[in-house]
């Protein structure tokens, strides 16, 4: 049977996305892609840690907003001047996601027995407990003004600068990948079969002696650290903890839509999700608005008339279309599931048993 | 001895009495089978074997010993654990705000030296003033809250059922119940998965272990597909299968879990009398490979075929039990089935 290999999405995703500065580089000009990107990358983090949730183990989490917050608190507290922690880099990315793991485990041990609607609501409710709690516990998170200013990562030596962009890049491309090959080792693993037994199935998986509970609260802690990382590189990109709101419901929304649209469980998928619905929202609003500025068709004082008033009504058609048309996502994951053995990509259909 | 040896089993569903008072034992090596009328009880006896359901009462002996999670002295280490855990932490939320302004605020002028010390110092202080508030209650009530919910948890997972396949019981469902959209191969490999060494480490990181036990596992999940006769089949997706194929993938991935005692929910259901046929041969096989089987039938040729010994069920009570023709002569059976001569 002749073997056709395609090379995943996901890898060539990093590729393209490793050349992108460098082309830049190559053509001098006024360019905004590669600096764009940016915060493209730390939403896919984000994404994947919830996929790892939703689209891996099944559990529909409304919540992941709320890692992000406490990742990106903890790092801003651990670096911040104005506390006394004072650490570096990597000491207090790698605090944040230890502290994430056990933020996700928390939440997971009381919620382990609940399930589709039940859990969505009590993760829907941490979300919003959290963001409230950074709200008032002022004399630790500063309120609503947030944590800042951050001084910015130094990273193996190397001082990072706001003018340039590229150092930032590559640091965010970098993490982005070692999620991916993690993700990607873990969901070809027996641990990755389990979490999508589960998905499918929790009695029958449980009856071929998988164990639901270890298994989904792994998925817990392994999700929420996976967000807690993306909300670190989040607010050493601000140079801020941000503001609480900065961490709502929309956020875990928009986290859930990349999974959604890139297709549930599949790792290419989302970060495939993470371009379109945030290079939605960053290139092609943006350039829409600043065109249409340009030529006077729109006028500030109706809101009606910008673009970026419309962005969630058309997310939502986005959606709509998305269940109608092509409901198992863009990068659907049984393509992932093909690629585990290339070799035999389609077995004929065998004929009938004698 | 008997493999599964079951007595005085009783299951309720509030008022409803689904099995009652039902022993069986079953023999080693030896294919048994449970008939009954519908509505009989015999899936809820299988429930309550694999550990699904809670029985009233009566035992469960498999293989000399109950199939539920033992109590060691790591499971009360783990709960005590549990509880010091969920007791600090509620000292700790209880006293956040005023803990961080006598230990941090207080002792920090920005730029300054921190003294780790000072802090210390600040916090016993702080926590000193008023143990019974800021202490005792808050860790006796978290303690409390901790240790139970653990415990609680542990108990109702005692007889869960991957306990209950970890100690060797594998099974099938009335409905067939696959993870269709995985590919076939996996589907047998997540029966094994629950023997193998690979952890958490040795998949992130890909380390020799994981590689091995890939391999072996994947030639030994081809081996069982063949058995069952869906080698071919290996990479379509399970709900790709026609209806015969998929209930022989579920009697492969439970085979795949090695088990000593494999429970078949009626096997035959919706099998032209062809499959029917090949499917006995393969529950033979099993048997011949020195596994003992249970089984659930309604296809009267295919349960006189092959059973060694059959109980029958009605009301959920044990009515009769025997070989095959102890059991098709027995008046009370056939009154079960036919109704009673008026």
């Amino acid at each position: 049977m002749a073997t056709r290999r395609t090379i995943p999405f996901h890898w060539s995703f990093l590729i393209v996305a490793a050349l992108i500065p460098l082309i830049e580089l190559a053509f001098p000009g006024n360019h905004h892609v590669g600096d764009l990107l940016r915060p493209i990358f730390i939403m896919a983090m984000l994404g994947l840690g919830l996929n790892i949730l939703t689209g891996f183990t099944g559990l529909l989490n409304l919540g992941v907003a709320a890692f992000m917050a406490v990742g990106a608190y903890s790092y801003a507290i651990l670096t911040c001047d104005i506390y006394p922690f004072r650490l570096g880099f990597w000491p207090a990315t790698l605090a944040t996601v230890l502290v994430g793991l056990t933020v996700g485990l928390f939440l997971g041990l009381p919620t382990i027995r609940l399930r589709g609607d039940y859990l969505a609501i009590v993760t829907l409710g941490f979300g919003e407990i959290v963001e409230d709690l950074l709200k008032n516990l002022d004399s630790i998170t500063k309120g609503t003004q947030g944590i800042n200013p951050l001084p910015s990562p130094s990273v193996f030596g190397y001082q990072f600068r706001s003018e340039t962009y590229q150092p930032w890049y590559y640091l965010f491309l970098g993490f982005l990948a070692v999620l991916v090959l993690l993700n990607r080792n873990l969901l070809r693993s027996r641990i990755g079969r389990a979490w999508i037994s589960i998905r499918e199935d929790e009695l029958a998986s449980s009856c071929a002696g998988i164990n639901p509970m270890k298994m989904k609260l792994l998925a817990f802690a392994l999700g929420a650290a996976q967000c807690s990382l993306a909300g670190a590189l989040w607010a050493s990109y601000l140079g801020s903890s941000g503001e609480p709101g900065n961490y709502d419901f929309q956020v875990s929304i928009i986290a859930l839509c990349m999974v959604i649209v890139g297709g549930m469980g599949s790792i290419g998928g989302v970060l495939l999700g993470a371009l379109v619905i945030m290079g939605f929202n960053s290139i092609v609003l943006e350039t829409l608005t600043n065109f249409l500025k340009a030529h006077q068709l729109i006028n500030s004082s109706n809101a009606f008339t910008a673009p970026g008033n419309w962005k969630y009504m058309l997310y939502g058609l986005a959606l709509i279309l998305m269940m109608r048309f092509r409901p198992e996502g863009l990068l659907p994951s049984k393509q992932v599931k093909a690629e585990l053995h290339p070799t035999e990509p389609h077995a004929p259909p065998s004929p009938p048993l004698p | 001895m008997n493999l599964l040896e079951i007595s005085d089993l009783t299951v309720r569903f509030g008022g409803l009495t689904a099995v009652n008072s039902v022993s069986l034992g079953i023999p080693s090596k030896q294919i048994v089978s449970i008939i009954g009328p519908n509505g009989a009880g015999k899936t809820t006896l299988f429930n309550a074997i694999t550990g699904i359901y809670e029985p009233a009462t009566g035992r469960i002996c498999f293989g000399g010993g109950e199939a539920c999670r033992p109590f060691r002295w790591t499971t009360a280490l783990t709960l005590a654990l549990i509880g010091i855990i969920a007791a600090l932490s509620l000292v700790l939320i209880v006293n956040i705000e005023s803990l961080w302004d006598t230990a941090i605020t207080a002792n920090y002028a920005y730029q300054q030296t921190f003294l780790w010390s000072k802090a210390t110092g600040a916090v016993f202080s702080y926590f000193c003033e008023e143990p019974g508030r800021r202490v005792i209650i808050p860790f006796l009530i978290g303690a409390l809250v901790g240790f139970a919910g653990a415990y609680a948890i542990w108990e109702r997972s005692r007889r869960a059922p991957e306990v209950a396949a970890r100690a060797g019981i594998a099974r099938t469902f009335q409905n067939i119940r696959l993870f269709n959209q995985m590919i076939v191969l996996d589907n047998v490999l997540l029966g094994m998965d629950s023997r193998l060494r690979t952890r958490f480490w040795h998949a992130a990181l890909r380390l020799p272990l994981y590689w091995r036990e890939r391999q072996e596992s994947e030639q030994s999940a081809m081996e069982i597909l063949r058995f069952a006769g869906l080698d071919r089949e290996a990479h379509q997706l399970a709900e790709n299968l026609s209806y015969g194929h998929q209930r022989r993938l579920e009697i492969a991935r439970a085979l795949a879990m090695q088990p000593r005692l494999l429970l078949l929910d009626e096997p035959a259901a919706g099998m032209n009398p062809a499959e029917a046929q090949d499917l006995m041969k393969l529950i033979h096989d099993i048997r011949d490979r020195g596994i003992t089987v249970l089984l659930i039938e309604h296809q009267m040729p295919v349960v006189m075929g092959i059973s060694d010994r059959i109980a029958v069920l009605d009301h959920g009570e044990k009515i009769a039990e025997g070989t095959p023709k102890e059991v098709r002569n027995d008046s009370k059976v056939i009154e079960a089935y036919l109704g009673k001569d008026e």
